[in-house]
């Protein structure tokens, strides 16, 4: 038990955090090697450590805390990010990311796991609110561009984080505890967790709803994610939203109808503004909010199959949503080019990249014998009403449907114009040796997890809510995952074919669709809002700023002439209350006593009502 | 009647009479007041030192007057116990040591030490009696003794503040007897032994006698804090520490409202009892409220004061402040706080205005902006004021501190935290008006660059210690060589003894257990 004590020692942020520190005094290599292996260790310690609250103790003044806590949920949050982490740290060291960009990195990964490793909510939202600090530092570090959408992001961020801090707060005013399902009677849920009814409820879903990108308050993200430095790009992608969509669940344990339907909604918004788009990582941003669609979907649902797929999901999302940025990401580290029409032929150039691009593109459209395959079909079995859905999610179940034929059009398209469509009129070196070993590392987890027969057991047996491939079905029966069964085959062919047909329809109309992102609208009116308020508020601040100056001032010059003070109060009261005389500078130099005096009538007037109202009292 | 049971009559009937002395040698000889004066005082410290002995030995000496038995309920007499003896203490010596000042720099004159020694008798009169009745008596006597007190500064404006105390003291000591006459319809006694045991009993009974005891509460509090200076029935007091002539504000400031503060703790305590206050709907709740609001009230004006006694008289105000509060605590602690932090008051204020009255003569300056340099040009009395601002404002070890420790030890255990924070914001806000003088003091250079004395311009050195000086113009700053080794002296043991007192929290605690201890039983 010595080593699990050891573990339940190594509290993963900090170790993370002092790696971060660490690598931004060591030399270079050293500094990434310590972050990579800090990450690795996560992973290790997350398999590892035994269930249950591993630290507690007061912070803030409230007892109960609980920052390292582990059970099914937090273990595989855990796997999932330091794994990602471990290489998204390889990855950015051979992209040349700078120490300090990193270091920043590493915190906004350290504050993440903080988050995912919370086991109340006051731990939870102070590692929040670090969350959307780091992340936006780390836009921020890029400069540029980056910056003013960096402040976007962070005004974003600032307003959902502190609704969710509104939300925690609410929730402990109404129930008197912090830790995760104290308190609250959720007969249902899938784990332990759940706001309080009613308010903080309210406003842990909209504030979370920012981070998940809910349709309409999600500008940020395909306004962020595409500016900062290609290799923050992975990290963005992979750590902020998929926290946060574990969060959702933490917080909704029961489900939603209309959670699940926003979720609905979500995939087929980002899928639809994702074709759309010729910035390569604007459409994988877009693609962030989509499948951020599927995992809201399955938490909405609320089945135990719906919230493991969600889970499922935002485990593969974050290998193959990060391993498509790494492998645009290097496409644009070769070319310097943002714009996929500008692009083509590549994959003679990078046959490396084109796989691994493949890869994830694979896996994100859910094509048989990739992770995603496994994941995306268990949330659409959750809403399936012929599978485990209940009648009411038949439309969910369409609209899941259409965001998987948009993924796949708009991967066609992305791989198409990327890497064939013609010769490429560039020659460009394939991706680095660091770059590929990432790459091809976090492209075999997703081939291996979803490989027929032996790959996609391992998988299921990592998700919660799953043993093995059995779950505890809607009747309350145990239940086979069957990802492989002739149904769900053929569903994955007929979603292919519908695909591939339509890519021929809508390719040439597209590519003449010459629209920019519709961000761009958006932005626009939060500029002017942001501009206005912005306005509003420093006139604000300087109406207060010049208010508590004068004020300061007026009470240094009242310190300074008590006097002249008293004199000019006095003069407004009537004379009756006070004796005023007249200032006599000329007094024989003696400036300084106080011409203020209650005369004796006044006194004994003040006497008799002071007797009065305490015999009115005793009396 | 052994020797000790004589001696409260007698600490009171000799000053009295002596004061007699000073006028009808007076006939004959031109200065043997302050003699007269000294032989008296230094007389009254040794009286007491012999009954602090008794009243150590055996917690209380009675003495009975005038064959008024107990029986009857009227009961006049005089009684030692640990609190009078310790306020007794206090004025003796302080009246003592403060003819060290008044011998060079006066006020000088037969009929001054009269008076003097009038309010002396007055004062010891009111800490040792045992009745109601004769508390009135002598609160007249104080009143008497202050009024010439004050009336002897030379300046109109001393005329007026003595006026005005006149007035102001004799309707609150007017106050305070219809509510004895109130207790006395209530309960037929005037001895406060036989109303602190007949006072619960009509308490109990309720009906119309206690709604006589309420009123008379309310007339015997309201008059009190006439007295003792409490916010906004202050405002005689910085007129009169004001104006009164140098030698005297000492005497008043230390005495006058502290053997006030004294009665008013006596009759709260004894008369009324504990029970009688906690269970009479408001009356904690206004004796802490009128004692809060004179902290942060009195504060609050000494900060706006130019004049420096009248700074302190404001800080007066606040100080009587944190008693009275301290006093609506009612528990053991802070009722010995406030004991403790009347005596160490008493010490404090009267070193300030002793420090106040040098630093006029030998400096010439009154006025907290003069202050200016002070430090450099005089640094024994600016060091000893400085000593005693800080003690004041309650840093340790020193006088102020341990009063204010036990009040808020006190407020704490019974979990009055409204008076809890008094004693903070007491704390905060005498820290300053203090630091307004201290950095005036110390780091504030002298406005312009002068020679530490004219030549030949002073005053003759015989103008007595008020209001001097200044007409002789800028370029002449006081007249050090008018201050006699006993000014510093004096001034220099209370600011020692301000700090010694710092540790005497202990002593005092125990020396007071008895009063205490039967007090809340």
């Amino acid at each position: 038990m010595i080593e699990s004590e050891l573990l339940t020692m190594a509290y993963p942020p900090l170790v993370v955090f002092a790696a971060a520190l660490l690598a931004l005094v060591l030399p270079r290599i050293l500094g990434f090697a310590v972050g990579a292996l800090s990450l690795a260790s996560v992973v290790a310690v997350a398999l590892f450590a035994p269930d249950g609250a591993l630290l507690s103790g007061t912070f803030l003044g409230f007892a109960d805390v609980q920052p390292f806590y582990i059970d099914e949920f937090t273990r595989m949050m855990g796997v999932a990010l330091g794994f990602l982490g471990t290489f998204a740290v390889i990855y950015a060291y051979s992209s040349e990311a700078s120490k300090r960009m990193t270091a920043i990195a590493l915190t906004y990964v350290a504050s993440a796991l903080g988050a995912a490793f919370a086991g109340d909510w006051l731990s939870l939202v102070f590692m929040w609110e670090i969350m959307a600090l780091t992340s936006t530092l780390l836009v921020w570090n890029y400069g540029g561009d980056a910056v003013r959408a960096g402040y976007r992001y962070a005004l974003a961020h600032g307003i959902g984080g502190s609704l969710v801090l509104f939300a925690v707060t609410a929730h402990y005013a109404q129930v008197g505890s912090f830790v995760f399902g104290e308190g609250v009677e959720y007969t249902d849920a899938l784990l332990a967790g759940g706001m309080a009814d009613g308010l903080p409820m309210l406003l842990a879903i909209v504030g979370i709803g920012v981070n998940v990108a809910f349709v309409g308050f999600h500008t940020w993200l395909p306004d962020t994610y595409p500016r900062p430095h290609f290799a923050a790009s992975v990290f963005l992608a992979a750590f902020t939203t998929k926290t946060s969509a574990y969060i959702l669940l933490r917080a909704v344990p029961e489900g939603n109808v209309y959670l699940a339907y926003m979720g609905g909604l979500m995939a087929v918004y980002g899928v639809v503004f994702a074709l759309l788009q010729h910035d390569m990582r604007a459409l994988l941003s877009y693609h962030i909010q989509a499948q951020l669609g599927y995992m809201v979907a399955g938490i909405g649902i609320g089945t135990t199959i719906g919230a493991a797929g969600a889970m499922g999901h935002l485990f593969n999302n974050v290998l193959y949503k990060s391993l498509l940025f790494m492998a645009v990401g290097v496409v644009i580290y070769r070319t310097n080019e943002n714009d996929l029409y500008k692009l083509g032929g590549l994959w003679r150039e990078m046959p490396l990249t084109a796989i691994a691009f493949f890869i994830g593109a694979l896996s994100i459209t859910a094509v048989p014998g990739f992770s995603g395959f496994i994941s995306k079909g268990m949330v659409l079995d959750a809403a399936d009403p012929s599978y485990y859905g209940a009648p009411e999610y038949e439309a969910l179940y369409w609209l899941l449907f259409i965001g998987a034929v948009g993924t796949f059009l708009s991967f066609i398209k992305l791989g198409f114009y990327v890497f064939f469509h013609g010769e490429s009129d560039r020659s460009v070196k394939d991706s680095k040796v660091g770059q590929t070993a990432a790459m091809l590392s976090v492209g075999g987890a997703c081939v291996v997890l979803g490989l027929p027969a032996v790959g996609w057991p391992v998988f299921t047996d990592i998700l919660p809510l799953v043993d093995g491939t059995q779950f505890l079905g809607p009747g309350g029966e145990e239940q086979p995952l069957t990802p492989y069964s002739m149904g769900h085959l053929q569903d994955a062919a007929i979603l292919i074919a519908i695909s591939a047909v339509g890519f021929k329809l809508i390719r040439k109309p597209l590519s003449k669709m010459d629209y920019s992102d519709p961000a761009l609208i958006v932005n626009p009116a939060g500029y002017h809002l942001g501009r206005s308020s912005m306005l509003a508020v420093t006139e604000l601040y300087a109406a207060v700023d010049r208010a508590a100056v004068s004020f300061v001032t007026s009470c240094y010059w009242i310190g300074d002439n008590p006097v002249l003070a008293v004199d000019a109060a006095a003069r407004r009261l009537p004379n009756w209350i006070v004796d005023v005389e007249e200032r006599r500078p000329a007094d024989g130099g003696r400036p300084s006593t106080i011409h203020l005096r209650a005369s004796i009538g006044l006194t004994v007037l003040v006497l008799t009502l002071v007797l009065t109202v305490i015999l009115w009292l005793l009396i | 009647m052994s020797s000790a049971e004589l001696l409260p009559a007698l600490l009171i009937a000799v000053p009295i009479l002596m004061a007699a002395v000073p006028i009808a040698l007076g006939l004959w000889f031109d200065r043997t007041g302050w003699s007269v004066t000294a032989l008296t005082t230094v007389g009254l410290v040794a009286g007491t030192a012999y009954l602090a002995n008794a009243v150590y030995a055996q917690d209380r000496v009675v003495h009975v007057l005038g064959g008024w038995d107990t029986p009857q309920g009227i009961g006049i007499e005089l009684v030692a116990d640990p609190f009078s003896t310790l306020i007794i203490a206090l004025v003796t010596v302080t009246a003592a040591g403060l003819l060290a000042y008044t011998r060079v720099g006066g006020p000088r004159g037969n009929t001054f030490y009269a008076g003097y020694l009038l309010l002396v008798g007055g004062l010891i009169g009111l800490s040792l009696t045992g009745d109601v009745f004769n508390m009135f008596v002598f609160l007249e006597i104080v009143g008497l003794g202050t009024y010439a007190m004050i009336s002897s500064g030379d300046g109109p404006e001393s005329a007026v503040a003595a006026l005005k105390y006149l007035i102001l003291g004799t309707v609150g000591a007017s106050l305070y007897l219809i509510g004895v006459g109130f207790l006395f319809m209530a309960t037929g006694a005037l001895n406060m032994e036989v109303l602190g045991e007949a006072i619960p009993q009509v308490a109990a009974e309720g009906g119309s006698d206690l709604t006589l005891l309420r009123a008379g509460f309310a007339f015997i509090f309201v008059g009190f804090a006439i007295k003792v200076a409490q916010w906004p029935l202050h405002t005689w007091q910085p007129d009169a520490y004001q104006h009164a002539p140098d030698g005297v504000t000492p005497l008043i400031a230390a005495l006058v409202s502290t053997v006030s503060a004294y009665a008013l703790g006596r009759v709260m305590f004894d008369v009324f009892g504990v029970e009688f206050i906690a269970t009479t709907p408001y009356a904690q709740e206004i004796v802490v409220t009128v004692g809060a609001v004179s902290v942060i009230a009195g504060s609050t004006l000494a900060v706006i004061q130019r004049d420096v006694k009248r700074m302190f008289a404001y800080s007066s105000v606040s100080q009587f402040g944190l008693v009275v509060a301290a006093y609506g605590a009612l528990t053991e602690t802070a009722l010995v706080g406030a004991i403790i932090h009347l005596i160490g008051h008493g010490v404090m204020k009267a070193g300030l205005f002793v420090a106040a009255g040098v630093i006029a003569v030998s400096y010439g300056v009154r006025t907290v902006d003069e202050y200016a340099g002070l430090a450099d040009n005089r640094p024994f009395v600016a060091g000893s004021t400085a000593l005693l601002l800080i003690a004041l404002i309650g840093i340790p070890p020193s006088a102020g501190f341990i009063g204010k420790w036990y009040i808020a030890v006190g407020a704490v255990e019974a979990e009055l935290w409204s008076i809890a924070a008094v004693v903070f914001l007491s704390t905060m806000l005498t820290l300053a008006y203090s630091a307004r003088l201290l950095e005036k003091m110390y780091f504030t250079p002298a406005a312009p660059v002068e020679s530490p004395h004219g030549t030949g311009v002073a005053t003759d050195g015989g103008g007595g210690g008020s209001g001097i000086l200044i007409d002789s113009g800028r370029f002449t700053r006081g007249s050090p060589e008018d201050v006699s080794l006993g000014m510093l002296a004096l001034l220099v043991a209370i600011a020692i003894s301000a700090v010694l007192l710092g540790f005497a929290g202990g002593a005092l605690f125990e020396w007071l257990e008895p009063f205490t201890s039967e007090v809340f039983n």
